[in-house]
């Protein structure tokens, strides 16, 4: 490598060159295990086919369409409603306020419904929380109403076999068990909803010796614990990411997963703008993990530490800030570092912010006495609006695995959890269970502990429900049903209330729990407001807006009553074991909540980017100079053995930089038994984890050995060198395959004086990257390198595109590298408004994903320790697109707004676009994933399913009427979701008026919740987008090829002190 | 014109024209009583409760014979004009009228004489089923347009020019012996047959063949598909030219997604409920037709009210509904005390054609949508905006429908065909100084205003890209 710091690789194989990397990446598609498949009987078999069927299905093909040609147009009806609902105009779109809420996650949404069916998830940007940004999850939960794994009435289970039977019965049958129980549990995650509490308490009062226990998937408990010591508050506080120019966070993925990350992104990325040029400021972001979590790879430093030395970093960092404390040993060059993120954060007293994820109550107290001594507390550290969302502990659990064993509970409710799996003491449950006489799950689909109840209550899905969520201290938000129950479920709180014979329920009524919860509102939020003096209308408010802000009256900054001398004692020992393994939660499957949804599961990992399944992410030893290999000789897809506490398995494996090295990570919530697309899914290391003294999980492991290759993944499904394409050439003279762009960086350096920057496909202008102190001198080259390139594309007879767009629209977009984090929640938006297929695993590992929009993770800087930047890359719809010129049919052209459009009627599949596509964006339907088309589809299943994914009636309610659903043999790609575009100018014309920024947004500009991507009018001189294109920050990707994209990148800039890497 | 009335005139018998001297004699003006005037009075006024055929009753009574009923044009032009008037005198007929359909009449005050002569004419003559007059034309009278057609023509043409082929290679043929005979060869003259079956001519003839095969694959291929001119019966004899064109029913008052959606929208039942709710019989079908709807709906027409609960009835219990309420009907018609055999089979077969309009593979209940066959399909992966067409195109239903409204049963009127399409945008103009929006095209602006266009059309904005309409 010639200069480690400023160049950009996007994994080992690019960094190396790997001689089958190269190969594979001059094919047109790349199709590493097609030779091999063809080979392979077995495959083959699935395939099922042959030159004999090929023939038979040639001749039965030509016979049907000379039959189909000679028949009469099928008869079609169109079926009126009987009466018709006001609110309901056939053809357009109806948006309803309301919340995602699973556990302790939500996000106030707004649900867009056609024809009464909900289609997409949006962000609501009034809510004080999110300002309008979605996670990845809250975009997929559309999906998961439609599952085909719901139960679709209650079930009564014996000997293992499911029976249906009806609510009357349920309610006799629990009604009957309660009345005679010793003991009540109700098992829950995080409930956020003040109605569902108030529904709670009544069942409580009525079973006086019902307990509610509370956990989350992955644990939080550590903080409410240490909260409760040092501030009297056992809650969450909320955070102030925007507040804060030091950010230190100690394995805490507040950009990913950690308690609320859609808020915190939005908070986080204000602090990373650039607002002046000449005088560039920026937060310092410094993150102390193992392994590369989300939010490390946005940090400005890492700082390496060990699983079991995270407590001795704590504890030498609340040394340095606080003083007194004793410190366990720690590795020097964390010491380090740490001396001098001690010096930062004392220099930004009460604007920094120390974060933690640790599950050590001790190390929380540290964490809480930094913050304290910093003067955080009441500016970036608040109790005032504190965050609700994680209320559970399992030391909870613990206690009633206790009382079980110990005769004390009759009747157990599980309320849409999953302890049995997400439990580190999972199986001790699940024996405790044998001793319960009834077990009643309130779950939508089966689960590893529903599976050991007696009966099923199912619940309404979120979509289908009433219901309101205070995920934040006085910030509420409404549950508002957009469908009728699809099956015959009911909401728990109703079924609670019902067997709590509450009197304030009304079970006459149509929705009587939609009466209790207005009631409820009325006694609570609507009397504490003074604006709205009927409550009709101020419900009618409330729904309009989906979110209610009142005044919480707590403490905003309570002083620090804890003792940070005596909790060192309690922080975790380093363990002195040669490898350790850090526990996950990943960004897209959380602890297993997700694994039945097929977008989540194909969405890859932000940072290793693998889909269906985990995989071990392995240090890479990095020679310096060529060469680097992962530990243990392994390489990306190689199958391994690991012993982890004696429990061993066979995990894939991903070679991962700026893992430390001594360390592996894998995720939480794959492997699950239940769901049909989690089936065979990755492994499940829930059952693991250890606890600690306190009882808390420790999400981690000392004892494990990593064996060496044990053979290789059948479908390695990582889509990180996919859609690569680097430029070989013959050499002159000699005849040897070489890198072109290498060999042109002569004629470059010759003319420009520009070094570096070549190589294979990474080293050309697709990635521009600085730190703040380089910012000045970078913003120079940039220009005089975008100079260069619009220089050399004037050289050419052709005259410019320019001139036609003078008039009309000419649609762009900018994406900001800097704000964006890589969170993904873009790429499942865009599946969801596009229809996108969900393809599996096999066809993943062919390069066979069907994702408009990818999220390129590029890592730069230090090889060790690299910085990454993430780049969403859809069709750049250029103005001079190669990809229009070799359609032989015309199937892809140019519109006069700028639009690259695909015609897919038009489209005969000879995929030339695709192979001149300079950013690789085309995607092309090898197989009928969708059975759109007319025969039979020729998919291998993806799990045991019956139908390829997306192909049940039930699955197909979740397509957007409004976007044709894609046959075999087309080619597809970003259409800048034309369909919003054609409605946002009808909206104006309709109205009679220009057409304004606010009509028209693409599908992942509206989920994004940093406000990365901007999509608007090039036309507009005044708008938004036109404003953002002109920093002198901003850069068309390869610019230098004149295909003149029409999306505008923006340089990624970090704050990386590099006297860390010394 | 003018013939027309004469045509008409033909037809009068004797005691019409007397009655038309009365008239005319009465109010001393011939000119203005004419048929066609009464037509459109009895349309804007009359016909919305009167039945059309004027034999029938529905709302309000069979109008044909009225005069003589009645006996008395001066009480019956004001009964006309304002019943409620007539009735408080206590002129016999009008109490007697009262008291048997126990409504009353809306008043008309603003008919004029004419008018009210008018109708009474048209009511007469339609009654008497001489109107529309049932027009013979005579050859002499009008210039008959013969259907010209050119087949024969190039028939005829194409025998002569093969005739002629024929010929010249037969004289061809006889030069070509005679040359060689005259430089001393001897070559033996080719038969017709020979001729025929030379390479020339069986080459030509395949190569014309493959090329008409060709043609008429791909016409025939483009055309697949395509069903212009698609006219399927319906579950409902619901006709557009009575509810459109005799009633002069604004389309959007059905259809009411053509201003604001991609879909028209056919009404749903409770739409149709809101006029037959009071017009509960039918003009032509009686109660044949509207008791497919209150089916469909779950309304009682004895009653006047939804059944409730109608959703779990069985469909026995439907029939029971239903069935009193056609009896009813028909005894009230026939004016029977009993249902006799007629009446037995006519309730019967409405019941049936009930059932079968409400019922089909799918769908087992009578309660629920009524299914109507879809006749405007278009085709596959095209997305189509009434809304675009409707409120910012201004263009009429007409332009792609047809004339609806005279339309008994619907059928396709436009080819729906991707060049139909294109061609309407290549032609159509675009609204483009009234609306605000248009107002960023400037170039164009200035065309229009400096006369170097006299129209923007939908093409020039873009109406021929291809994800205007696939995407």
């Amino acid at each position: 490598m010639k200069d480690n710091t400023s160049n950009i690789w996007i994994g080992g194989k690019d960094l190396i060159k790997d001689p089958e990397f190269i190969e594979i990446s001059q094919k047109e598609f790349a199709e590493p295990n097609l030779l091999e498949n063809l080979g392979n009987q077995e495959v083959a078999e699935k395939l099922g086919g042959n030159r004999r069927d090929f023939l038979k299905f040639l001749g039965f093909g030509l016979g049907a369409a000379t039959v189909a040609a000679g028949c009469d147009i099928p008869v079609k009806r169109a079926i009126p409603y009987v009466v018709k609902p006001d609110t309901i105009v056939p053809g357009v779109a109806s948006y309803y306020s309301s919340t995602y809420v699973s556990g302790g996650d939500s996000v106030p949404v707004l649900v867009k419904t056609r024809e009464g069916r909900p289609i997409k998830i949006e962000g609501n940007n009034l809510s004080p929380m999110t300002g309008g940004g979605t996670s990845a999850r809250a975009q997929a939960s559309v999906l998961s109403l439609y599952d085909t794994a719901r139960f679709t009435m209650p079930q009564m289970q014996s000997d293992g076999i499911f029976e249906g039977i009806s609510w009357d019965k349920v309610d006799e049958t629990v009604k009957a068990a309660l009345a005679n129980a010793n003991g009540i549990r109700i098992v829950s995650n995080t409930i956020l909803s003040p109605t569902a509490h108030a529904a709670i308490k009544e069942f409580t009062a009525k079973y006086s010796n019902a307990k509610v226990v509370t956990y989350d998937p992955v644990s939080s408990g550590a903080i409410l614990d240490a909260n409760e010591q040092s501030f009297g508050d056992r809650v969450i506080p909320e955070y102030r990411f925007d507040n804060a120019d030091v950010i230190v966070s100690f394995d805490a993925d507040f950009l990913g997963t950690w308690i609320s990350p859609v808020e915190y992104a939005a908070q986080w990325v204000k602090g990373r703008q650039i607002k002046d040029i000449t005088n560039p400021k920026m937060s310092r972001h410094i993150q102390v993990e193992s392994g590369m979590s989300l939010t490390g790879s946005n940090a400005d430093n890492r700082i390496f530490a060990k699983p079991s030395e995270m407590g001795a970093a704590i504890a030498y960092l609340a040394n340095k800030i606080v003083g007194g404390v004793s410190v366990p040993s720690l590795n020097d060059e964390a010491k380090a570092s740490l001396d001098k993120v001690a010096a930062e954060l004392q220099a930004a007293q009460g604007k920094s912010l120390v974060v933690s994820g640790s599950n050590n109550v001790s190390e929380q107290i540290l964490i809480n006495a930094i913050n304290s001594s910093l003067g955080n507390i009441g500016k970036t550290v608040n109790f005032a609006n504190a965050s609700l969302q994680r209320q559970g502990s399992e030391v909870e659990l613990n206690e009633l695995v206790k009382d079980i064993n110990g005769g004390n509970v009759d009747v157990l409710i599980f309320n849409g959890c999953n302890p049995v799996y997400e439990y580190a003491n999972g199986s001790a449950l699940a024996t405790a269970l044998g001793k319960v006489k009834t077990k009643v799950s309130f779950s939508q689909t089966n689960d590893e502990t529903t599976n050991l109840c007696d009966i099923v209550a199912p619940t309404h899905h979120t979509l289908e429900s009433w219901g309101d969520v205070e995920a934040k201290r006085g910030q509420l938000s409404i549950i508002q049903p957009t469908i009728k129950n699809l099956f015959t479920t009911r909401q728990y709180e109703e079924s609670l209330l019902l067997w709590a014979e509450s009197a304030n329920l009304n079970s006459d009524s149509d929705q009587p729990y939609f009466d209790y919860l207005k009631n409820n509102w009325k006694n609570t939020a609507f009397a504490t407001q003074s604006t709205y003096s009927t409550f009709d209308a101020f419900w009618d408010s409330v729904l309009q807006d989906g979110v209610f802000k009142v005044d919480s009256g707590a403490n905003n900054a309570p002083g620090f009553t804890g003792n940070a001398s005596s909790a060192a004692a309690g922080v975790r020992k380093p363990a002195n074991t040669e490898i350790e393994i850090n526990f996950y939660e990943s960004v897209s499957m959380g602890n297993g909540q997700y694994a039945n949804n097929p977008w989540l599961m194909e969405m890859p990992d932000p940072i290793n980017r693998t889909s269906w399944g985990n995989y071990l992410a392995v240090p890479v030893n990095f020679d310096g100079v060529r060469a680097f290999d992962g530990f243990n000789g392994l390489e990306d897809g190689d199958l391994v053995n690991i012993t982890i506490a004696g429990k061993s398995l066979t995990v894939p494996v991903i070679q991962q930089f700026g893992q430390m090295p001594g360390t592996v990570s894998l995720a939480l919530g794959y492997g699950r038994n239940f769901g049909i697309k989690g089936d065979a899914v990755g492994v499940n290391v829930n059952d693991v984890l250890t606890v600690d003294g306190n009882g808390n999980t420790n999400y981690y492991n000392t004892d494990v050995q990593v064996g060496s290759k044990a053979g290789k993944e059948e479908y390695f499904s990582c889509v990180q060198y996919h859609h690569t394409f680097g430029v070989t050439a013959e050499e002159e003279g000699t005849g040897e395959i070489i890198n072109a762009d290498e060999a042109a960086t002569v004629f470059f350096d010759y003319f420009t004086g520009v070094k570096g920057f070549q190589g294979s496909l990474t080293e050309r202008s697709i990635i521009y990257n600085s730190t703040v102190a380089d910012l000045k001198e970078n913003v120079k080259d940039l220009k005089k390198r975008r100079d260069h390139a619009q220089h050399l594309n004037e050289q050419q007879i052709y005259r410019g595109y320019d001139e036609n767009y003078e008039m009309g629209h000419h649609w762009g977009m900018n994406v900001d590298l800097n704000s964006c984090i890589g969170c993904g929640a873009c790429t499942v938006a865009c599946m969801s408004e596009n229809n996108v297929a969900v393809v599996g695993k096999r066809e993943v590992s062919r390069h066979h994903e069907m994702t408009w929009l990818r999220i390129d993770r590029y890592y730069y800087g230090d090889a060790k320790n690299p910085n990454v930047v993430y780049q969403p890359m859809m069709c750049q719809h250029c103005d001079n697109a190669p990809c229009e010129n070799v359609c032989p049919v015309n199937a892809t052209n140019h519109s006069s707004e700028g639009l690259n459009q695909m015609t897919y009627n038009r489209c005969i599949g000879t995929r030339y676009c695709a192979n001149n596509c300079p950013y690789k964006v085309r995607r092309f339907n090898w197989l009928d994933y969708t059975t759109a088309d007319l025969f039979p589809a020729n998919q291998v299943k993806i799990a045991d399913e019956d139908l390829p994914f997306g192909a049940d009636n039930l699955t197909r309610m979740v397509l957007n009427p409004d976007v044709t659903v894609r046959a075999r043999g087309v080619i597809e790609k970003c259409s800048f979701c034309v369909q919003r575009l054609q409605t946002g100018k009808l909206t104006a014309k309709v109205e009679g008026r220009r057409l304004q920024d606010r009509d028209v947004s693409s599908a992942c500009m509206t989920a994004c919740p940093t406000g990365a991507i901007t999509f608007g009018d090039l036309n507009n001189k005044k708008g938004d987008l036109v404003k953002k294109n002109n920093s002198p920050l901003s850069y068309l990707v390869l610019e230098e090829v004149n295909v003149r994209p029409s999306v505008t990148y923006t340089m990624k800039v970090n704050n990386r002190d590099k006297s860390f890497d010394a | 014109m003018k013939r027309n009335y004469i045509m008409i005139y033909k037809h009068l018998n004797l005691t019409k024209i007397l009655t038309l001297l009365l008239v005319f004699v009465s109010f001393s003006i011939s000119a203005q009583i004419t048929p066609e005037a009464g037509k459109k009075v009895f349309k804007n006024y009359c016909g919305t409760c009167h039945s059309k055929n004027m034999v029938a009753d529905a709302t309000g009574p069979a109008l044909y014979g009225s005069q003589e009923r009645w006996g008395d044009d001066e009480a019956l032009y004001s009964w006309i004009r304002n019943s409620s008037a007539l009735i408080a005198t206590g002129y016999p007929r009008a109490v007697e009228l009262k008291s048997e359909w126990k409504t009353v009449m809306t008043a008309f005050p603003s008919l004029t004489d004419d008018e009210i002569g008018s109708v009474l004419l048209y009511i007469d003559l339609v009654g008497k089923g001489e109107y529309p007059p049932k027009t013979k034309l005579t050859p002499g009278d009008v210039p008959v347009e013969e259907e010209s057609s050119n087949t024969w023509l190039y028939i005829l043409l194409l025998g002569v020019l093969g005739l002629l082929a024929i010929i010249l290679t037969r004289i061809i043929n006889n030069l070509n012996v005679l040359a060689a005979a005259k430089e001393g060869k001897e070559i033996q003259q080719k038969t017709l047959i020979q001729s025929l079956t030379s390479k020339g001519i069986v080459s030509f003839l395949i190569f014309a063949l493959v090329v008409l095969a060709g043609y008429t694959t791909v016409t025939n291929a483009t055309n697949l598909g395509r069903q212009q001119g698609y006219q399927p019966d319906q579950p409902i004899k619901f006709s557009h030219e009575t509810h459109a064109g005799i009633h002069k029913i604004e389309c959007q008052y059905c259809h009411d997604g053509a201003r604001r959606s991609k879909h028209s929208v056919i009404p749903a039942a409770n739409t149709c409920m809101n006029c037959h709710r009071a017009i509960k019989v039918g003009t032509e079908y009686g109660t044949a037709e509207l008791t497919k709807i209150y089916a469909s709906i779950g309304y009682d027409p004895t009653s006047n009210t939804y059944l409730e609960n109608y959703d779990a009835m069985s469909e026995e219990e439907i029939k029971d509904v239903y069935t009193k309420w056609i009896e009813a009907q028909y005894l009230e018609k026939t004016e029977l005390v009993e249902l006799d055999a007629d009446g037995k089979s006519e309730v019967n077969a409405q019941w049936k054609g009930i059932k079968n309009s409400l019922t089909n593979e799918q769908k087992k209940k009578i309660q629920g949508p009524i299914e109507w066959i879809r006749i405007h399909n278009l085709p596959d992966h095209v997305y189509f905006n009434h809304a675009q067409h409707v409120t910012v195109g201004e263009v009429e239903c007409q332009d792609c429908h047809g004339t609806i409204e005279k339309m008994e049963v619907v059928q396709q009127h436009s080819p729906l065909s991707m060049g139909w399409c294109i061609n309407c945008h290549r032609q159509t103009g675009v609204k483009f100084n009234d609306n605000e929006y248009y107002k960023s095209y400037s170039k164009y602006h200035e065309d229009l205003k400096s006369g170097a266009k006299d129209k923007v059309t939908v093409a020039d904005i873009g109406g021929l890209e291809c994800q205007k309409c696939h995407y």
